[in-house]
């Protein structure tokens, strides 16, 4: 178990800066996701931490030792590439020893070595197979086992459920997750999908053009974003303007709705109200107090889930619920939404 | 009344009666379209080998000779002792150029996939001797090597050599280091082309995986990358290899002279005032020809073997 840390680090190619002065700190033993969208520079970060780019600038620890300068074959780190990098040309068995034999393991060691992680990633039956005679979750986890079995200190991820289908990326995400808890390692993955990131790490840090944006717990992320950047990459659609005119109350272009009070933002202040779907509720009886009036204009019907997009004075609104009942397309309805579950963004 | 159901056609009527019409046309049209290549191959390739064969083994009535079957020509050929000499220079000359244009190529090829200033200059730079001609080469080779050529004239000049005639004897030698520097020059980028192309299909995440998993350079490089890069590698120096075998012009200018080449002897045979040493050129040629076939059919069959080995089928 490793705790990495990410001081100033900076990368450049050429003119281009890819990253810019991130500081992250990796606990022991967490899963953190690397999230933000194409050529943000979350992969360079990857392979900063991995020893397959050097920093231009900044320091990499590995539990308080500085690894920026030491070559990748020395970091004992791990990685599962993208599209799984295995050895065509070697079987599943030669794929997941060839890191214990390059290292010197002793024969009777590594046999017993690659058995258990053939046996935990259950490959065992496909040990004599090629890589192009397996389907992609297997290849995937011949990619874990193979890195797992060297005992790396530090596991990487590089959008490793990218290539697979719905099905299959459900799967291997409960298997990773599992897998992570079981050895304990410290491992960072890269991804752009939000729900993934949510679904599988400890914290996640996101990263726009090169800056880190926010790094945080998958929870806070999602209700509580830093920035109106990162509340669109995940996904708030309700995010209207409006003017706080008390500490407990903002005025917008819906109607005025009750936000919790809090220390950073004060009356007379503009800000941005966030107010996520799932927490809003629809009501088709006016309550006693407060509710936002609306008419519902159109119906989106998920089998489990109902999305209601609701016309509310200057903007739409979109709610969703579970599918226990359908209102009706046209119907007067009331939204409500608890102050708590309000958040206020900065312009 | 009858139960009827709706007529399903049955796959092993449809195989008693043969090719239908539309699929009868579709073989047609293959034919048609393979005719200008099977024209070439059969008449022009096929038929000058069969005529070979037969000139080889006595048939030659335009020459007054016709002794068919007379394996006569490849007895005397093969009964001499300067035919093996010859045989071996051949395979000297082709084997080790081929051999040092594959190191350089690959190290070429290698250097060509990083990321370096200026790369795209030297990726245009490399593939000039495909451009030029074997005996435009040869020209240089003479220039820059020969004892009063620019390199001896150079050495003098420094005051390592009093004269350029003191040159160390480059060409001319049956070390043929002129035929190999030749060949070399104008087959590395050739080669460097064909593992290129193949090192930019594989990329570099296995090497960067290997890397990762803790190996150095040296085990990377024949355990991760030559395995992959060995189709690129087999079938380019196959080709500089029978090039090499069956090359005239390099062997005839900057060779040692007797005993000579394959090809140059059957050149001279072909070359001398009495018709019927051609026949005796042709068995040189078709020998040229086994040697060869025998020599790649085994390169190849060796190849194949290591490509089930691997799982490749």
């Amino acid at each position: 178990m490793t705790q990495v840390q990410l001081k100033a680090v900076r990368k450049q190619f050429g003119n281009f800066v890819a990253i810019e002065n991130i500081d992250l700190e990796i606990a022991s033993g967490e899963l953190v996701a690397l999230l933000g969208p194409s050529g943000c520079g979350k992969t360079t970060t990857l392979r900063m931490i991995a020893g397959l780019e050097q920093p231009s600038s900044g320091a990499i620890l590995f539990d308080g030792r500085d690894v920026s300068e030491q070559p990748v074959q020395d970091r004992n780190v791990g990685m599962v590439f993208q599209r799984y990098a295995l050895f065509p040309h070697m079987t599943v068995e030669k794929n997941v020893a060839f890191g214990p034999s390059v290292r010197g393991v002793p024969r009777a060691e590594l046999a017993a070595r690659l058995d258990e992680i053939l046996d935990v990633v259950q490959l065992s039956d496909f040990r004599h197979r090629f890589p192009a005679q397996l389907s992609g979750g297997q290849m995937q986890r011949v990619a874990i086992a193979r890195t797992l079995i060297t005992k790396p200190s530090v596991l990487m991820m590089d959008e490793p459920l990218a290539n697979l289908d719905t099905k299959l990326r459900g799967e291997m995400r409960r298997f990773i997750r599992d897998l992570q808890q079981r050895f304990g390692i410290t491992t960072i993955f890269v991804t752009h999908d939000q729900v993934e990131a949510m679904e599988l790490a400890d914290r996640v840090a996101v990263i726009f053009n090169g800056h880190l944006a926010q790094y945080d717990t998958p929870d806070r992320l999602y209700r509580q974003p830093a920035s109106l950047d990162v509340a669109d990459f995940m996904g708030a659609s309700n995010i209207v303007p409006g003017l706080l005119t008390s500490d407990d109350l903002a005025k917008t272009g819906v109607g005025e709705i009750r936000v919790a009070p809090r220390r950073t933002f004060s009356a007379g202040d503009k800000v941005q109200v966030m107010l996520r779907s799932e927490a809003i509720d629809l009501m088709t009886e006016q309550p006693a107090t407060g509710g936002v009036p609306g008419k519902i204009v159109a119906r989106d019907f998920f089998g489990a889930s109902v999305s209601y997009s609701v016309d509310c004075g200057e903007h739409r609104i979109n709610v969703s619920e579970q599918a226990r009942r359908l209102v009706d397309v046209g119907a007067p309805v009331w939204l409500d939404i608890a102050p708590e579950r309000v958040w206020l963004l900065r312009n | 009344m009858s139960a009827s159901s709706p007529a399903v056609p049955d796959p092993a009527d449809a195989a008693l009666r043969g090719p239908s019409a539309r699929e009868r046309r579709a073989r047609v049209w293959q034919m048609v379209q393979l005719a200008p290549i099977m024209a070439v191959l059969v008449l022009l390739f096929g038929g000058a080998l069969v005529l070979a064969v037969l000139q080889s083994l006595g048939f030659a009535p335009w020459f007054g000779v016709n002794t068919f079957p007379d394996f006569g020509y490849f007895g005397a050929l093969w009964g001499s002792s300067t035919f093996w000499v010859s045989l071996g220079l051949t395979l000297y000359y082709a084997t080790v150029s081929t051999a040092i244009a594959l190191v350089f190529g690959v190290l070429l090829a290698l250097a060509l996939v990083k990321i370096f200033p200026g790369k795209t200059f030297y990726k245009y730079l490399y593939k000039l001797p495909l451009m030029i001609p074997y005996t435009v080469g040869i020209a240089l080779a003479v220039l820059m090597l020969s004892n009063g050529g620019m390199l001896s004239r150079l050495a003098a000049f420094a005051g390592l050599i009093d004269d350029p005639a003191q040159f160390p004897q480059i060409l001319k030698t049956h070390y043929g280091w002129g035929i190999i520097a030749v060949y070399v020059w104008k087959q590395t980028p050739f080669i460097t082309l064909a593992v290129y192309a193949v090192l930019l299909g594989i990329g570099r995440e296995t090497e960067e995986a290997a890397a990762i998993l803790g190996a150095n350079r040296r085990t990377i490089f024949f355990r991760v990358t030559l395995p992959q890069i060995l189709p690129g590698v087999v079938s380019s120096t196959l080709i500089c290899f029978a090039f090499n075998v069956g090359a005239f012009e390099a062997p005839f200018i900057l060779g040692g002279g007797f005993p000579d080449t394959l090809p140059v002897v059957a050149w001279r045979y072909f070359n001398d005032a009495d018709y019927t040493l051609q026949l005796q050129g042709m068995a040189t040629v078709v020998s040229i020809g086994l040697v060869a076939g025998v020599i790649l059919f085994g390169y190849l069959a060796a190849y194949r073997r290591f490509e089930r080995r691997m799982g490749r089928n």
